[in-house]
């Protein structure tokens, strides 16, 4: 398709007008600009803390517990005294088992105690169970705790009898060691191991937020159009349905083009801030592979822009576009997450010519710089074929006639 | 006589089962008013969108004088549909630039072309302003200022005057007025008939998608026999109106079954007829 100088023109006015309007709805900044900005480093970084502040609650508490025993062990109740545990010492009941909780069921339920704890000696060996609430945090808590202490117990009695035995307590415990660093034994450079941990998730982000993103603004440049009546005054302009299409894609895929890179910014300051950018770097990738990403994402872009926009023409108002869109989500969801847990290596080549999935495979192996002729012609040639055909199914639904009625 | 500048010949126009017009022919020339008269639903707006070149006929022809058709010559037209069609987020002047870029125009003529025009509407203060809080006039007079900022040969008005106070489609019929003194050509779609009679040279009764007149309101009186235009109207469109269908009204039968499942039925409105009483 040739365009003159005068459809670029007009391309480039209706995608700077939509850019514009849209914006000047400060909604709209929230949900392209700082959303997508802010949502993985407060994901990242406030959870964490959360988690942390929640934590230091948990150990601040002062918890209660029964010792129910034939025999304690000194140093073991030194040991749980120690760890912000108050306890009482009784007789063990005669039941069939220890953690049949017998007459100490309500005693746990109802929180009069956290816990009870009942050991047990048979000569050399102890047997113990934990009686506690899982629905109660505290419950939880005190038998954390008592298992901590029970564990240090155990392995300080562990050692202490492999003494008297006569046997060295590090050879007899530790027989099979890792000499030298785990990582230096890796063979994959730090930028190769960076496009891995990166293509765990970018393709998955690029994925769902281009789709989830292009919503509103498709919604908006074409049901919302026709529903405010503004359409019909666009159709007596001279300029074709085609290039009506293109500028809208442009304007939508421009915004969502911010977003999306916004996000992944996002992203990776998150990351980067919670492994102190030890855990991630930056990707080793060659310049084919960097071309060929690009590429894939606009194939998949096109794709997905012209799709949405074309379901949302079809729409008769912005409420029926909503409820089509929404749901559709669906369609690039599940592909994405499919396509995590496919084991890159030894693919078969028919993965890569099945919409959706092919572009987020071939984006799977460019991030490890993989470049394979054959796979890189299939997803290629599949996606070129998937966008023109969501590009020619757009452009059907442009150039129908009743785009110009709306319901109200 | 004036030269033709756009020339409908047999035009049908068909919605699913609908014909929204039928066989209409019609010339339009230069320098003249043409008020398109009619109820609702009788085929003002199909047989404007038809002009406009945002509907293709059925069958037959809307071409300008050149012979081409009106689709690839929208720069000779400017049009203001029945919804004014402004984004509510941009100012009057932003909305007038978009339109008169798409036409290819420097924003320097258009600028200029829509300052005089809006000394006419008393609008030029309003150009800076967003046209989301405009009143129902204001949003019709920024339409007509957008409309001719590209220096159109035809002007097509949807009901121009249509939900305006007295003094703004008063202000709006001069300007009309005034663009057809200066040599413009304006097709006036209005249901109005004493309106029609004020402003066009032309009028035009369009009845169920058909001509049923077409003449200066002098040669409707003669042709009906009639004492005035309400009458002449009348005698013309005797036969009942149909109802405004234009969407081609297609609907799945999953939806038509889905949508009757949750309408409840109408109540039984038959009257017991108490004998007694």
């Amino acid at each position: 398709m040739k365009m003159s100088d005068g459809s670029l023109k007009r391309v480039g006015a209706i995608a700077k007008k939509e850019i514009v309007e849209f914006t000047r709805d400060w909604r709209t900044i929230i949900a392209i600009i700082v959303i997508p900005l802010l949502m993985f480093p407060l994901l990242f970084i406030m959870f964490p803390v959360l988690l942390e502040s929640e934590a230091a609650e948990l150990d601040a508490l002062e918890l209660s517990i029964i010792i129910q025993t034939d025999a304690l062990p000194e140093n073991l109740g030194e040991n749980i005294s120690f760890n912000g545990i108050d306890f009482s010492v009784e007789l063990l009941p005669n039941l069939s088992s220890l953690s049949v909780p017998g007459n100490d069921l309500e005693r746990v339920r109802n929180s009069s105690t956290d816990a009870v704890l009942r050991l047990q000696t048979n000569e050399d060996v102890w047997s113990y169970a934990i009686l506690h609430l899982s629905t109660s945090e505290r419950s939880n808590e005190a038998r954390n705790r008592i298992l901590n202490v029970l564990s240090d117990w155990e392995d300080s009695e562990v050692r202490e009898r492999i003494e008297q035995g006569g046997m060295d307590v590090n050879s007899t415990l530790d027989p099979l060691r890792w000499d030298g660093e785990i990582s230096d034994a890796d063979v994959a450079t730090s930028g190769e191991q960076s496009g891995m941990i990166l293509s765990l998730f970018i393709p998955l982000v690029l994925a769902i937020w281009t789709y989830s993103s292009a919503i509103q603004p498709s919604i908006d440049m074409t049901a919302g159009e026709r529903e405010r009546g503004t359409l019909e005054a666009l159709l007596c302009l001279p300029c074709t349905r085609m290039e009506l299409l293109l500028g809208k894609w442009l304007a939508v895929a421009t915004i969502t083009g911010v977003g999306v890179l916004l996000q992944i910014c996002g992203l990776l300051f998150a990351i980067g801030y919670l492994a102190s950018s030890s855990f991630i770097g930056v990707p080793q990738l060659s310049m084919i592979s960097i071309g060929l990403i690009v590429l894939s994402i606009m194939l998949f872009a096109i794709m997905v822009v012209a799709f949405e926009l074309a379901l949302a023409m079809r729409s008769h108002s912005v409420k029926e576009a909503g409820s089509i869109l929404a749901p559709a989500l669906m369609l690039i969801l599940f592909p994405a997450l499919f396509t995590q847990v496919i084991n890159l290596d030894g693919i078969e080549g028919f993965w890569f010519a099945i919409p959706v999935v092919n572009i987020l495979l071939a984006l799977r192996e460019l991030l490890m710089n993989r470049v394979i002729t054959e796979h890189v012609l299939i997803w290629a040639v599949s996606s070129v074929i998937y966008a023109s055909l969501a590009a020619y199914y757009a452009s059907r639904q442009f150039n129908r006639e009743d785009i110009v009625t709306s319901l109200s | 006589m004036s030269k033709s500048l756009l020339s409908i010949q047999e035009v049908t126009k068909n919605f699913a089962e609908v014909e929204a017009l039928q066989g209409i022919s019609l010339e339009i020339y230069s320098g003249e008013i043409v008020g398109l008269v009619g109820s609702n639903g009788a085929g003002k707006t199909t047989l404007l969108r038809l002009m406009a070149g945002v509907y293709k006929p059925s069958s037959g022809s809307v071409n300008l004088s050149n012979g081409k058709p009106v689709a690839s010559m929208r720069q000779e037209l400017g049009v203001v549909p029945e919804s004014t069609g402004l984004y509510s987020r941009l100012t009057a002047w932003e909305n007038i630039r978009y339109h008169s870029r798409m036409h290819g125009v420097p924003d320097s003529i258009a600028w200029a072309r829509t300052e005089k025009f809006a000394e006419h509407l008393d609008m030029k203060d309003s150009l800076s302003r967003h046209t989301k809080g405009f009143s129902r006039g204001m949003r019709q007079k920024t339409a007509l200022l957008r409309a001719l900022a590209h220096g159109p040969n035809i002007l097509l008005l949807d009901e121009p005057t249509a939900g305006l106070d007295i003094t703004s489609a008063r202000t709006v019929r001069a300007l009309v007025r005034q663009l057809r003194d200066e040599g413009g050509t304006v097709i006036y779609s209005t249901h109005q008939l004493a309106e029609a009679q004020q402003v066009c040279d032309r009028i035009v009764i369009i009845h169920n998608g058909e001509i049923r007149a077409d003449g200066s309101p002098t040669k409707l009186l003669q042709d009906t026999n009639t004492q005035s235009l309400e009458d002449a109207y009348v005698s013309l469109t005797l036969d009942q109106a149909r109802t405004r269908q234009e969407d081609n009204g297609k609907e799945s039968a999953f939806s038509g079954w889905w949508r009757r499942l949750f309408t409840p039925r109408a109540p039984d409105t038959t009257l017991e007829v108490n004998e007694d009483e």
